[in-house]
């Protein structure tokens, strides 16, 4: 045993070309990509469309083969059955099998797991009350909505309660409120101390979840780093004031002046639009006792 | 079990699969109409009586019967075969299933079980219509005509069990061989084509057996004995005219087709598993 653990995930020299006519014509998803996923954080894997974050995803849980490179999950090769031992998945736009009640797919996904089957029903009972589907679990997965399809998707990722979960744009066609609700579950996964490694392409929805981020384009990381180091401008600070009329404003200036500091801007701080949204409609749909909404013992919401 | 951090291939996941396979199998419309269909046919098959009374009505019931068992058997392993490994790959489900500590072994070992258990049931009741059809009708024969049953009853039921039998294990081979082409192609439509092809090679494979015996030598010759040896001889389950006949089954006969069906199932199976390990999904 080394002494420092493994990351949770890593990613070496990887790049994956994709054969698209027999005439050799090739399309290359990754370039050269090199990554560690730390464990016990919220990683980013951001970029546009088409820039390789599903594929990256795919080869290092073993679902294709790289072209070049390693990947490893908390140390053993994707190549390997047992490094999916301590994954959960959730894939892009998931699809389940439409002939199966919610119940149903998490049974059939912890017994391949190998859930213990004295705890089999109270653990997928237990995830889908989590999730927040208990009273849609016995019906199929084709009522299901896109919002529920995720959850139910995000259920069975954590049936058998693994250590990292890879999550291929969780909220992708979801709501603001249902995204929300999907924040708060990543949350509270990170406060459980598991690892999630999260894509999207939406960045402000990550900026709030993510620990860390790493930006894709055209296959090749183009950036990565802590959230807070990247987004916090350096040497700038933000007060916000109330009651500030025009002449204490004025003093205000000349006082900061005096120490070598200087009023850059004044403005109204805003809040967003996705904000008020989630706050009205949220409200609304408690008013109505939703079932959709998430269980007990979870104070606040993303910020 | 296996020690904490390692998987072994596993039956009991095997067996997860497969019962996922024939529920989702049953739960589709396709089964329940090919079983009602054949079996439909098999009960209805006494109302065709435009013939004379006797041993040649109960050969017509247990032709036609056989006809119906073959023939809708046929078709269900192939489509369903090929639907059920398809929907997993169309509808990406297989994603999230070979993300778990999976081998694609059991994946594809898991959709054969599933394909052979719901082949399984569709033999058992077709057949056992046929019994039933077959013993009722031969009671009433033997109340109205009893001078054609001086030596006992006509039917050798055991052989028409024995048939149906060995029809699930040729049905198994084609369901195992659908599922090595489905691992190349890329389409359902298309791996239903080429399968249904690939049985009717299988079918008339007796004929290139034939012709490489009776020519000299060449090209020709090597092209048909492989062909010979590449696809199995259907003509070797075909033991349904001997029962219609009232004749009993060798069972040295059934034995040996027996074996050489397993050999094939297992060689497909193989293939099959080699074939998807491979496969990008
Ligand atoms: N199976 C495939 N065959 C051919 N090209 C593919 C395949 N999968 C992905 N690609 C291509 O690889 C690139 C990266 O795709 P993807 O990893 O899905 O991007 P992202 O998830 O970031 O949107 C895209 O140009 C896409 O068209
Ligand atoms: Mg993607």
């Amino acid at each position: 045993m080394s002494a420092v653990p493994p990351p949770a995930i890593s990613v070496e020299g990887l790049t994956k070309d994709f054969l698209l006519s027999v005439r050799g014509y090739r399309v290359r998803a990754v370039d050269d990509l090199t990554l560690q996923v730390p464990a016990g954080q919220v990683f980013g894997l951001l970029g546009p469309n088409g820039s390789g974050k599903s594929t990256t995803i795919k080869v290092v849980l073993g679902l294709i083969e790289p072209t070049l490179g390693r990947t490893a999950i908390f140390g053993v090769r994707s190549a390997e059955v047992r490094s999916r031992l301590n994954v959960g998945y959730l894939p892009e736009n998931p699809n389940f099998h439409r002939f199966l009640s919610g119940r149903e797919l998490v049974t059939f996904y912890a017994r391949v797991c190998g859930v213990d089957r004295a705890r089999l029903r109270d653990r997928v009972d237990e995830v889908i009350e989590w999730v927040g589907l208990k009273d849609a679990a016995s019906r199929r997965l084709s009522t299901y909505s896109k919002g529920m399809l995720q959850r139910i998707g995000l259920a069975q990722a954590v049936v058998h309660d693994p250590r990292l979960l890879i999550l291929d744009e969780p909220t992708a066609g979801v709501d603001p409120v249902g995204s929300a609700e999907i924040g708060e579950l990543i949350l509270r996964l990170k406060a459980q101390g598991k690892t999630v490694v999260l894509s999207s392409h939406l960045l402000a929805q990550v900026e709030d979840l993510c620990d860390r981020i790493a930006i894709l384009n055209r296959g090749r990381l183009v950036l990565e780093g802590g959230v807070d180091d990247l987004v916090t401008e350096k040497g700038r600070d933000a007060l916000i004031v109330r009651g500030l009329d025009a002449s204490a404003l004025g003093d205000l200036r000349g006082w900061l002046d005096g120490r070598g500091a200087e009023l850059v801007a004044v403005e109204k701080p805003r809040t967003t639009l996705d904000r008020i949204f989630r706050e009205h409609v949220a409200e609304r749909m408690q008013a109505a006792d939703a079932p959709t909404a998430p269980g007990p013992g979870t104070e606040g919401r993303p910020r | 079990m296996s020690a904490p951090g390692t998987v072994s291939f596993s039956l009991r996941r095997i067996g997860v699969i497969a019962e996922l396979t024939v529920l989702e199998a049953v739960r589709q419309r396709l089964f329940g109409v090919l079983l009602v269909l054949a079996a439909g046919m098999i009960a209805g098959a006494q109302l065709l009586r435009e013939f004379n009374f006797g041993s040649s009505e109960l050969k017509f019931i247990t032709d036609f019967g056989f006809g119906a068992v073959t023939l809708f058997g046929t078709i269900l392993a192939v489509v369903t075969a090929a639907q059920l490994f398809f929907a997993e790959i169309e509808n990406r489900t297989a994603l999230t299933l070979l993300a778990k500590p999976v081998f694609r072994a059991e994946f594809v070992l898991g959709k054969f079980a599933g394909v052979a258990a719901v082949l399984a049931l569709f033999v058992g009741v077709t057949t056992g219509v046929l019994v039933a059809v077959l013993w009722m009708r031969e009671q009433s024969l033997m109340a109205s005509v009893p001078e054609a049953f001086e030596r006992g009853r006509l039917v050798q039921y055991g052989s028409v069990v024995a048939f149906g039998a060995l029809q699930w294990l040729k049905f198994s081979v084609i369901a195992a061989l659908t599922l090595v082409i489905a691992g190349f192609a890329n389409t359902n439509l298309y791996s239903v084509v080429i399968s249904f092809l690939v049985v009717l090679i299988c079918h008339l494979q007796y004929l290139a057996h034939e012709s490489w015996r009776r020519m000299a030598s060449g090209v020709g010759r090597t092209a048909a004995m492989l062909l010979a040896a590449v696809f199995p001889n259907f003509q070797m389950f075909n033991v349904g005219d001997r029962v219609a006949a009232g004749q009993a089954i060798d069972p040295v006969v059934l034995g040996g087709s027996a074996a050489y069906g397993a050999l094939y199932l297992a060689v497909f199976l193989a293939l099959a598993v080699y074939v998807f390990r491979r496969r990008e999904i």
